[in-house]
């Protein structure tokens, strides 16, 4: 066991380093420039770009530049191009907000999902399924940019609500709860919007996973001893297919600090996806380098993590 | 389902596999309707492809602007309107369904070649040369795909072609891990035991035996792969990256219309509705695909 | 049991519940507005350092945080900001061979000066150098006392060339700026401000560590000198008439920046800055919003508004939505919107007279381009009339060359060509580009087909170009579009001079001085003369102009290159937009001080030549009403 995680720790980190070089390869292969000014400006003499170059290490050849860069990472001083501020300081400041929609998107899928999955397991092969099944891919179906805009249009015109930041502006709130409520209703929104695909995965996930659990033979079992169709439904059938879920636990890790573009530059939300985003567009190396390492490492970390899940939870998974 | 029919129709003693999978593709609603959804999408973009190759646009030419035109709402000469240049939706919608299909299609036809050749020597040799592939599926993942994407349409340039290629080559982790976990299974079944002990050569056993068997699966994977390509490619164009103009794509005409949005809702209503009613029939199709290959009876 | 039912249930419950609830709170919220100014910025800042910035965002934040020594008025004249008053003059030195003969040149000057009415105030000699001061600065008047003196037998040794490739003169002519300082100024901290402050910021922005795109403005400045605590004086090495403007740059603390390292300067001022403006710094939440608060010791008075707030919304559509929603203030309107707008009564509409333009740049280099005739014939075949209709809603004029029409130096007789697409196709076949059999033009072999670039993320030059597209098509003129992301566009085509023609717009400040965009040796890759525009008189009109202090003479040369250039049609200048912005009907008055002290004048937001959002710092929302009454009302 103990040497299983360390040959994994160790494979991990060789691959690590292999992803952080070939995309930063990919990164500055792409044509453009990280000037934090407009290109075309006509204020910006040659002697201020060659400064800007020398600062940020672009004079030199790719592979001292990656070096600079993983240097300047590990002792805490990597610096961002675009404002000069420490890079992790860049990452940190959005993670909250970050965190906050992603884990309040997961709560949701989660407890949405698994409720419409049980109930699409219990009247699995009847018309009542067959909607579950349907709406589940209503929501995988959705484009996320069209519902956004949708759903945003139709709050604006509809109702006038404040839909954009985390938080409404410029107003008084008479008290705690009614600025309490308003930060939720800027949270709950994208997470929402964020969740539908979870939702519906979730909940195929689970109907397919109790299905095949309702046809093992202790199931039947329980029925002829004449337990509530609920009880064998709730008690037995769903907590073996929490036990994957458990195991994927793991991958929450990556997925809370993920981003996604869309939503959150539509509702101007304050997130890792934009960061990410903005810093391909103005090819922010540091922050990019900096954020693929830290994506990459949780994603491995995400995977070990539920590999161990797995085997500790179901006594069928060997570890290799 | 609940227990298992007593009595079966005798004609179905020795039906093949396929025609198994395909008479209870048959009978679900569901799956015939979206089948008929798709069958249309596809004939409505073959036909106007072809009527305009042979030069005859109906009912307008996609590509015409007529800025007094400009932002119509829907009418009975403009069917979806018009949109920013004066150019007819309906017609850009029609070119765009094309464009679409053709992207889902070959997508998905570039991450199924690349994810089967992969998946099936990792899932048929195992051991090291599997843990080797796996962990580069994994690294894979964790790359930042919008940069590749950037990085491609960047340097070889915004045509169809790149586009599609790309998203491709983004996607084929899924089938990877799909097709390496049927060979594993496959792997240990009795025919393929006994072609190894008779001497067939990997290749053969490979494509003779286990393939075929492995086929359902596959084909529900490819199914499936067709809406998330379409989805990707809307997404591309969303953002700026997609094709270039004037050709329309149901991606593209949303891009365009979207600083209307506020005022010229069919810009965006209409080609979304057309990438989730797309979409949802695929997923449907290939969902219930899926059960009919899987269902005991 | 109970509790999986109790989770099964109650979790998505509970969510709906919260939903519901936040909901109802968010569309009942009360509308009872803080006295605070809510503006939305499409781009975010990247620093709040007035030196180091080179972005719209930046700079729009950081104005109301600074001074200058020298601003705008709201007519666009120049006035004095942090600087009560200045005065130019310059020191024209003639070298002589001997001691001798520049004493004798002097006598010659002394006697001479009043008949020549050269506007002298003194003249002396240092050895064998004759050094006069004028009271104004430029080139005709020493060039005149130069003739002088050889037409009178003395020969002053010749001086290097002022430009590169310029034509000899014999004299040194160093324009010399005097700034008195006002003495009640203070920053955000409660320091005084002092010329140990200008000086400073000179230092710094020249000071290669800082890195500042200011640095060009500057660089003709010899030396500068802090004779008192409240007076500069800025020597430079040339006449450079555009020098006057670039005193309107923010002023550093030396105090706080002076003895630290440029390097350390992003930790501990850019981005919580102290200036001595009307607001200072509040607090920076990255990606969300900044926000300043008001400066009551301001030199000028207290603002009425207790703090001011700068919203990022990186997406025009949620700017738009944001203004809807009355979480910003303004918005700047698309022209498409203008019109359903423009009858909303419960809005305030601002137009103004646009400070850029668009064009297509035709690269020079390319043989087809090299031709003017093509040039032309291109401009005539492409409906700009018809764009402005219906790209710009008619919110806009042609362009007519470099400059556009709110500048002091514009030249209104420079005729915009006409759209006349027979015209054009007879001067193509003029030109010998006859139609080819597939119906694009084609001459000795080549056919008549470009490629035409432009950015993505820019709707307006997305549909110049399809339009362009098209129209050229008409006269067997073959385009083909591409679109690219701006980085890759200026990187892989732009900088290397490799592209066909390209969709542009150029920005422009109120000067005259285009010396970068088409001079012939700014063709370097990253300058900014990327089409390799050669014209000789052109070149020489730059250079005069920027020697040129003379009002009337700098409207005379700016009106000939305007001309010279619109004539040679290396761009194809499209159009000039107007700009437009919306209020909410009276959400905001301005109170302000008027020109004798003592005088307020209360006006609604109002429209001027520097802008609708000139005064800024006094407007005030009229339920937190000032507290100084006004002694003019503007209804």
């Amino acid at each position: 066991m103990i040497s299983f995680v360390i040959r994994r720790l160790v494979l991990s980190v060789v691959l690590l380093f292999i992803i952080s070089i070939i995309s930063f390869f990919i990164v500055t292969l792409t044509p453009g420039s990280p000037y934090p000014w407009g290109e075309l400006n006509p204020k910006i003499s040659p002697e201020v770009k060659a400064n800007f170059r020398k600062k940020f290490h672009l004079d030199r050849p790719l592979h001292e530049q990656y070096g600079l860069i993983m240097r300047d990472l590990f002792s805490g001083n990597l610096r961002s191009i675009k404002d000069d501020r420490p890079v992790m300081s860049r990452i940190l400041e959005r993670l909250p907000a970050t965190v906050a929609l992603n884990l309040t998107s997961i709560v949701i899928s989660l407890s949405f999902g698994t409720l419409l999955g049980v109930f699409a397991a219990r009247y699995a092969g009847t018309w009542k399924d067959g909607a579950g099944s349907f709406i589940a891919f209503l929501f995988i179906a959705l484009p996320g940019f069209w519902i956004t805009y949708v759903v945003v249009v139709a709050l604006v015109k509809g109702f006038g609500v404040p839909i954009l930041g985390t938080h409404s502006y410029g107003i008084e709130f008479p008290n705690a709860l009614a600025s309490g409520l308003d930060t939720l209703w800027h949270l709950l929104l994208p997470a929402t919007i964020l969740a539908l695909g979870g939702i519906a995965s979730q909940s195929r996930y689970i109907r397919a996973s109790m299905i095949e659990s309702l046809r093992e033979d202790y199931i039947r079992t329980a029925r002829s001893k004449g337990l509530y169709e609920d009880v064998i439904l709730l008690k037995h059938a769903l907590r073996n297919s929490v036990r994957p879920i458990i195991a994927g636990i793991g991958m929450v890790l990556p997925a809370l600090i993920g981003g996604a573009v869309v939503i959150e530059t539509i509702f101007a939300y304050p997130g890792m996806g934009r960061l990410g985003y903005e810093a391909v567009l103005e090819r922010d190396y540091p922050t990019l380098v900096a954020l693929n390492f830290v994506v990459a490492a949780l994603v491995l970390l995400g995977n070990l993590v539920s590999d161990l899940l797995s085997a500790a939870v179901d006594p069928r998974v060997r570890l290799e | 389902m609940q227990g298992t029919t007593v009595l079966s129709s005798a004609s179905s003693a020795q039906e093949s596999p396929a025609a198994r999978v395909l008479r209870r593709f048959w009978s679900n609603p569901i799956a015939v309707g979206s089948f008929v959804l798709i069958l249309f999408f596809a004939l409505t973009a073959g036909i106007t492809v072809l009527l305009s190759l042979t030069g005859h646009d109906w009912p307008y030419n996609p590509n015409l602007t007529n800025l007094e035109l400009k932002l119509l709402p829907p009418s009975s000469q403009h069917w979806m309107g018009t949109d920013n240049l004066g150019r007819d939706v309906f017609s850009r919608m029609l070119h765009g369904a094309s464009i679409s299909l053709t992207v889902g299609l070959v997508a998905v036809a570039v991450s199924l070649g690349i994810g089967m050749v992969i998946g099936a020597i990792a899932g048929y040799f195992g051991g090291i040369t599997d843990q080797i592939l796996m962990r580069a599926v994994d690294a894979l993942l964790c790359f930042p795909t919008f940069f590749l994407i950037l990085t491609v349409v960047a340097l070889l340039g915004p045509s169809l072609l790149n586009i599609v290629v790309v998203i491709g080559l983004v996607s084929w982790t899924g089938t990877a891990r799909l097709v390496r976990s049927e060979f594993l299974t496959l792997r240990e079944s009795e025919y393929v035991k006994s072609a190894r002990v008779l001497g067939q050569g990997a290749f053969h056993i490979i494509t003779r035996h286990i393939l075929p068997n492995a086929a359902a699966p596959i084909l529900v994977t490819a199914v499936l792969g067709i809406p998330d390509a379409i989805l990707q490619e809307a997404g591309l164009s969303f953002l700026g990256f997609g094709v270039q103009p004037p050709q329309a794509t149901w991606g593209n005409i949303i891009a365009d219309g979207k600083t209307y949005l506020l005022d010229a809702w069919w810009l965006n209503l209409f080609p979304g509705l057309a990438i989730f009613i797309a979409s949802l029939s695929f997923y449907l199709a290939g969902d219930a695909l899926r059960e009919a290959a899987e269902s005991k009876s | 049991m109970r509790s999986i039912r109790l989770f099964l249930y109650g979790i998505p419950a509970a969510l709906i519940l919260l939903l519901a609830m936040a909901f109802l709170n968010a569309s009942f919220l009360s509308v009872a507005k803080k006295n605070e100014m809510s503006v939305g910025t499409l781009g975010e800042p990247s620093t709040l350092n007035p030196i180091q910035q080179a972005d719209s965002a930046s700079a729009q934040v950081a104005g109301l945080m600074f001074n200058g020594l020298l601003k705008y008025n709201q007519d666009l004249d120049v006035v004095g900001d942090l600087a009560t008053a200045w005065q130019l003059s310059q020191e024209t030195t003639f070298q002589f061979g001997t001691g001798e003969e520049a004493a004798k040149a002097r006598y010659l000057l002394d006697n001479k000066r009043v008949a020549g009415n050269w506007p002298i105030t003194n003249i002396q000699t240092e050895g064998s150098n004759l050094i006069i001061t004028l009271s104004q600065p430029g080139l005709t008047d020493s060039e005149n006392i130069a003739n002088t003196l050889t037409e009178s037998g003395l020969h002053p040794l010749p001086s290097p060339p002022l430009d590169k490739g310029g034509k000899e003169r014999s004299f040194k002519a160093e324009p010399i700026i005097h700034f008195n300082l006002r003495k009640d100024v203070r920053w955000h901290d409660g320091a005084p401000f002092t010329s140990a402050d200008v000086a400073f910021t000179y230092h710094a922005i020249m000071d290669e560590r800082v890195a500042s795109p200011s640095s060009s403005d500057f660089e003709l400045v010899s030396s500068l000198e802090t004779p008192g605590p409240y007076s500069v004086v800025v020597r430079y090495k040339k006449p450079f008439s555009p020098a006057l403007l670039s005193w309107m740059q923010s002023i550093l603390p030396a105090h706080l920046l002076g003895k630290v390292e440029p390097a350390k300067w992003p930790e501990i001022y850019n981005r919580h800055p102290v200036g001595t403006g009307p607001f200072k710094f509040e607090r920076w939440k990255t990606n969300e919003f900044i926000r300043l608060v008001k400066n009551p010791d301001y030199f000028r008075g207290s603002p009425w508004l207790d703090s001011i707030v700068f919203r990022v919304l990186p997406d025009p559509l949620t700017l738009q939505l944001a203004f809807q929603t009355k979480q910003v203030d303004f918005w700047a309107v698309e022209p498409w919107a203008v019109s359903s707008v423009e009858k909303d009564p419960r809005f305030d509409l601002f137009s103004s007279a646009g400070g850029m333009y668009n064009y297509i740049g035709w690269n020079l280099q390319r043989p087809m381009f090299q031709d003017v005739r093509l040039r032309k014939a291109l401009a005539e075949a492409v409906n700009v009339p018809q764009m402005i209709k219906y790209i710009i809603y008619g919110r806009g004029v042609q362009s007519t060359g470099i400059f556009t029409p709110k500048m002091w130096f514009f030249n209104p007789k420079v005729r915009p060509l006409p759209y006349d697409p027979k015209a054009a196709a007879a001067l193509l076949d003029e030109a010998g580009w006859k139609v080819g059999s597939d119906g694009i033009r084609v001459k000795n072999g080549t056919r008549l087909s470009f490629t035409l670039l432009a950015n993505n993320g820019n709707e307006i030059r997305k549909d110049i170009a399809t339009l362009v597209q098209d129209d050229l098509k008409k006269i067997g003129v073959e385009v083909k579009v591409e679109i690219y992301e701006w980085s890759v566009l200026l990187k892989r085509f732009v900088s290397k001079g490799e592209f066909d023609a390209i969709v542009l717009g150029w920005g422009l400040g109120n000067g005259f001085d285009q010396y970068g965009i088409w001079h012939s040796s700014q063709t370097h890759p990253e300058e900014l003369n990327f089409i390799h525009y050669n014209n000789p008189k052109a070149d020489h009109l730059l250079t005069d102009l920027r020697q040129e202090y003379n009002r009337a003479e700098i409207i005379r040369l700016a009106g000939d290159l305007q001309q010279t250039i619109y004539a040679d049609q290396p761009y194809l200048f499209l159009f000039v937009p107007e700009g437009t912005s919306v209020m909410w009907k009276s959400s905001y008055r301005i109170r302000r001080p008027g020109p004798k002290s003592g005088e307020w004048i209360d006006s609604p937001v109002r429209m001027t030549k520097a802008g609708w959002d000139y005064d800024m710092e006094w407007f005030y929302r009229p339920e937190y009403a000032p507290n100084i009454p006004a002694t003019t009302t503007i209804r």
